[in-house]
């Protein structure tokens, strides 16, 4: 069964009231949620938070749910839709951000601009910075496969035609330079 | 290769500590709590490690830790359901037993022949200009603007519940608070993590999660109330002229803003009252009543408290005058009410309705003493 088959019997289940199969949901789906989050804004309290939230309302009203095609889909447009939201609640240009979003004209953030965007301490996001500079455009692919996206050495080597070893090798080394420049 | 002569960029590199980090499998997650317990030579490494980790992940989280989380809360709402009970039980019977022997000629349910207006009208005119501590003067509240940092939400997350009756979240903690119609909630800068603190300003039922580092504070324009655990609803609209605090299970702490050293502890089924600065009428009465301790108006028929009234879909009002009324009309509708007339504001009602509009509300109001009112744009005017 594939994940989005899963993700349809949980919902199923949910809408029966099957407190399992709604964490199953859960499970499942909560970080590809939080990983589209992060690519619509870099905060990732309230990406996480959102997500809880969006839950919660599944939750209270379970029994009112209809039957959805793609969950994933359903839950990734609720998700934009919360943070589009809230965002627009702590800008001072709320109502254009609203409608740019509306438009879809907002454009997905990049790795590196979520990996820096979430640090708090300002030290750290310029180390982190540069840091990253010194990296090759590969190493930064393969770290964000492996560290953001959640892939295996088995999956990234497949999909970037390359060996484990090799996959691996690539990413240690950058680790070592990683963490010499952001002690 | 033997983990014991891991450095933090093995452990970063390897799966299964990826895995734990992730809280995604409950095998990996074993396995490193266990290892980690027994090498603490290794823990700066680790530590070291989950930190690189954390940098590279974005901070997506634990999935194990939020779960649970999210457990704790729906098991939390679903309790807080039961307690305050669902609509639908048997309004007839109740309204029958409250009449109480008193002969009401307008009670009886208003069928306008609108099958969802279910209106219970009970309403008792009560004279007497008696010593009316809820003098609800128009208050002026000078509506404080929040600081904006945007877009850093680290600052505070804001919670509205906007014209929803009723909203129900679960905060980062666990806790579950339903928010009144017009109320928001505030939560300060790291909530969850680095304590556990908001303002409020409306109305909200909490229902406050165990446990924590961090005790739970509610701030409000007038008061701070300081939670262990606890199931409390917190009325603080700052148009109405007094903040009241009424306790279920728990205990908590109630500190007047302006002088902290006036605390009161309250046990289950009292209240603290605390008469906003302005719509005091005496000095004398300043010193008496900035802080009252009262027990909960427990309803006799269904044993539950008048102050969560609200949660349960229906306005119940007893023995108030239509100042005090048209004040939580205003906050339960969301719509401003102005008198004309200061006489009408004296008038007084009980009575309890679930009602869908304000109008119909107002209209129930008129049949059992006339008072005259329009609706002009978006404000209600109340005359004699």
């Amino acid at each position: 069964m594939t994940e989005e088959e899963q993700n349809r019997v949980y919902w199923e289940g949910l809408r029966k009231g099957d407190k399992e199969s709604f964490f199953s949901l859960y499970n499942n789906i909560y970080f590809h949620l939080v990983r589209w989050g992060l690519k619509i804004t870099a905060d990732d309290e309230l990406v996480k938070d959102c997500v809880t939230q969006l839950f919660f309302q599944l939750w209270d009203k379970r029994h009112r749910l209809n039957p959805v095609d793609n969950v994933r889909a359903y839950l990734f447009t609720s998700l934009r839709r919360m943070l589009i939201e809230q965002l627009g609640r702590y800008s001072k240009v709320d109502a254009a951000i609203t409608q740019l979003a509306d438009e879809e004209v907002l454009n997905e953030l990049s790795y590196e601009e979520i990996i820096v965007g979430v640090q708090r301490d300002e030290e750290l996001r310029q180390k982190l910075h540069r840091a990253l500079q010194q990296l090759s455009p590969r190493q930064i692919e393969l770290i964000r496969l492996v560290f953001f996206e959640g892939l295996t050495y088995e999956e990234v080597a497949a999909r970037t035609s390359q060996s484990i070893k090799t996959a691996y090798n690539t990413i240690y080394n950058a680790m070592q330079v990683l963490r010499r420049l952001l002690k | 290769m033997d983990k014991s002569s891991y450095t933090a960029e093995d452990f970063v590199c390897d799966e299964s500590f990826r895995n734990y980090c992730l809280g995604s499998d409950e095998t990996a997650v074993q396995f490193w709590k266990t290892w980690i317990q027994d090498h603490p030579g290794k823990a700066e490494e680790v530590s070291e490690a989950q930190r690189l980790f954390s940098i590279l992940n974005a901070r997506q989280g634990n999935v194990q830790e939020q779960l649970d989380q999210l457990k704790d809360g729906i098991l939390r709402f679903d309790m807080l359901k039961a307690t305050i009970g669902e609509a639908g039980e048997d309004r007839s019977e109740r309204r029958r037993e409250r009449a109480g022997g008193e002969v009401d000629p307008n009670d009886g349910r208003v069928d306008r022949g609108d099958k969802r207006a279910k209106w219970e009208v009970g309403w008792r005119y009560g004279m007497g200009i008696a010593a009316a501590l809820l003098v609800v003067a128009a208050a002026v509240w000078l509506l404080v603007p929040v600081k904006q940092t945007p877009p850093d939400r680290r600052t505070a997350y804001e919670i509205r519940s906007g014209v929803e009756p009723r909203k129900t979240v679960v905060l980062p903690d666990g806790s579950v608070v339903t928010l009144h119609s017009n109320t928001t909630l505030r939560l300060a800068e790291g909530f969850g993590r680095s304590g556990r603190e908001l303002t409020l300003s409306g109305e909200a039922l909490f229902d406050i999660a165990h446990g924590g580092d961090h005790p739970f504070i509610v701030h409000t324009s007038t008061i701070d109330v300081e939670v262990l655990g606890t199931l409390f609803n917190l009325n603080a609209y700052p148009q109405m002229g007094y903040t009241e605090a009424s306790l279920f299970r728990g205990k908590i702490a109630v500190s007047l803003k302006d002088h902290p050293e006036k605390k009161m502890v309250l046990t289950p089924s009292q209240k603290s009252v605390v008469f906003n600065r302005g719509n005091i009428v005496s000095p004398d009465v300043v010193a008496d009543s900035v802080l009252k301790k009262v027990s909960l108006s427990v309803d006799p028929v269904d044993h539950k408290a008048k102050e969560i009234a609200w949660v349960r879909n229906r306005i119940r009002i007893e023995d108030e005058p239509l100042a005090s009324i048209a004040a939580r009309l205003q906050g339960w509708y969301g719509i401003p009410i102005v008198f004309t007339d200061n006489e009408v504001k004296t008038y007084r009602y009980s009575g309890t309705f679930e009602s869908e509009t304000v109008v119909k509300a107002l209209e129930a109001l008129q049949l059992s003493y006339p008072f005259n009112f329009r609706v002009e744009r978006d404000t209600i005017i109340i005359g004699k």
